[in-house]
């Protein structure tokens, strides 16, 4: 005989495992629309290099090409803290997501630091966007990016407060926090690629 | 000596059908909205097919274009149209946007930075820029240069005013995004978030006159445009769904009414 409660016990979830969307819908129409404007940019910025090709390969030998890789790493390495953090949410292990947040939050924040270190020596030297087409691209699309940064540490901030009030915080607003903080990081890698490392 | 309540049934019960409508509790609240709609029709009358403003012109445009174009008379008769309409379709504009801002459970911080942004944008580019054509269209006697700046400035008041809307962009995004009563959904927040990333974008007219980036390019312009009409469209639509599905008991006029003595809250003339 099998009963209800073998019955219920027995039936497969409604959702399998892992194919739930991480964070809130909202986010996520915010995430890929943001990918959307983006990718307007890398279209038109191709399109002028393709037309300007001297111009722009002589203005990206001037970047610094080492700043932009350590960023890269800082973004990377804050990314996967923020992953393991989200992770440990969804485990019920909240001190350590906390601990794992802190340190993505901080390893972030080095991000707009490095971006002054790049940016005030060329502005410094006289090199502004008014410099020609690329700069104007560069200051463009990497200021954007940084604004995006800056958009990222808040939500941070405001996800470790949840973490350190909340006695169960709601996984779906870190995962929020956690899926933007990755979009970042995908941006950056393309915005990287496009201006410092593309010959 | 009689009750007033008594004196007042009579006229109450003639009350003629067509007059109704005015006794809607939203009545305020409506009025104010659609005057936002008349505004942007006059607005883009005014702006498209009057005087061609808008697409914007090149910025390189030769200074002999400049000045026919700075004194024409669609040019005044526009002008005088836009003038007449604008003091209260800015102000109402802004009354709109009030009418779901005030329900947010939010800082009022937001909100009064919402109202300043607004304020201070609306000054910067729709006024200043729609005084200068004013000025180059109503006032004879200007030389060719004095018009051609006329014209660079009005422009870039018009397409580059920056921070002016930044501010109440940013404002509005954080008010939808964390209101507790979610008068508006959600996602509408984070797409008004796009808007002030677009004025950021809008920096650019003020370094070069040029493709993309110049305030007819197709990324400092048209991009933004395409980002913005859409935006403007549903965010009104959103308006009028939150105004209609606000709860009565919500009103100001109702609740005023309820605290009143009986026999005024018996309105004589509605």
């Amino acid at each position: 005989m099998t009963s209800s409660a073998d019955a219920v016990m027995t039936k497969p979830p409604t959702t399998p495992p892992g194919s739930q969307l991480a964070g809130e819908g909202s986010m996520w129409f915010f995430i890929i629309g943001d990918l959307i404007i983006f990718s307007v940019y890398f279209v038109f910025y191709t399109w002028h290099r393709g037309i300007n090709q001297e111009l722009f390969l002589e203005s990206q030998l001037q970047l610094n090409q080492g700043i932009g890789f350590i960023n890269t790493l800082i973004l990377l390495t804050s990314s996967l803290f923020i992953a393991l953090g989200a992770q440990s949410v969804h485990e019920g292990e909240y001190r350590r997501a906390l601990a794992l947040m802190r340190t993505a939050f901080f390893i972030g924040a080095l991000f707009p630091v490095l971006k002054m270190v790049e940016w005030l020596p060329k502005i410094n030297a006289g090199i502004t966007p008014g410099e020609n087409l690329f700069y104007l691209y560069y200051y463009i699309m990497t200021g954007l990016h940084l604004c995006h940064v800056l958009l990222g540490l808040v939500i941070q901030a405001f996800v470790l407060r949840h973490l350190a009030s909340e006695k169960t915080p709601d996984a779906e607003f870190v995962d929020s926090g956690a899926v933007y903080w990755h979009m970042v990081d995908l941006l950056w890698i393309v915005v990287f690629a496009m201006f410092y490392l593309m010959r | 000596m009689s009750e007033p309540t008594a004196a007042i049934e009579p006229i109450a019960s003639v009350q003629p059908k067509k007059i109704r409508w005015l006794k809607n509790k939203k009545l305020d609240q409506y009025l104010v909205f659609w005057v936002v709609p008349v505004f942007f029709q006059v607005f883009g009358l005014v702006f498209v097919p009057l005087t061609w403003m808008m697409p914007p012109m090149s910025p390189d445009k030769p200074l002999a274009d400049i000045v026919t174009f700075m004194q024409t008379s669609p040019l005044e008769l526009a002008l005088s149209l836009y003038i007449l309409v604008s003091g209260l379709g800015a102000v109402v504009t802004v009354g709109a946007y009030w009418l779901v801002l005030a329900r947010m459970a939010v800082s009022p911080a937001i909100k009064y930075a919402f109202l300043a942004g607004q304020v201070i944008g609306s000054v910067v580019g729709a006024l200043l820029p729609v005084s200068l054509f004013g000025l180059a269209g109503f006032r004879s006697g200007y030389d060719p240069e004095t018009l051609a700046m006329f014209y660079d400035f009005a422009y870039l008041a018009y397409n580059g005013s920056l921070g002016c809307f930044c501010l109440p962009w940013l404002a509005l995004s954080l008010a939808i995004i964390l209101d507790k009563n979610r008068i508006l959904p959600k996602w509408l927040g984070y797409y008004t978030a796009w808007q002030y990333v677009t004025e950021l974008f809008a920096a650019s007219v003020w370094l070069t006159t040029a493709q993309p980036f110049g305030w007819n390019g197709y990324l400092a312009f048209y991009f933004n445009m395409l980002l913005y009409v859409p935006w403007q469209i549903i965010i009104f639509f959103q308006i009028y769904k939150a105004l209609k599905n606000q709860p009565e008991d919500e009103l100001d006029n109702v609740r005023l009414e309820r605290s009143l003595p009986s026999y005024q809250a018996v309105p004589a003339y509605s």
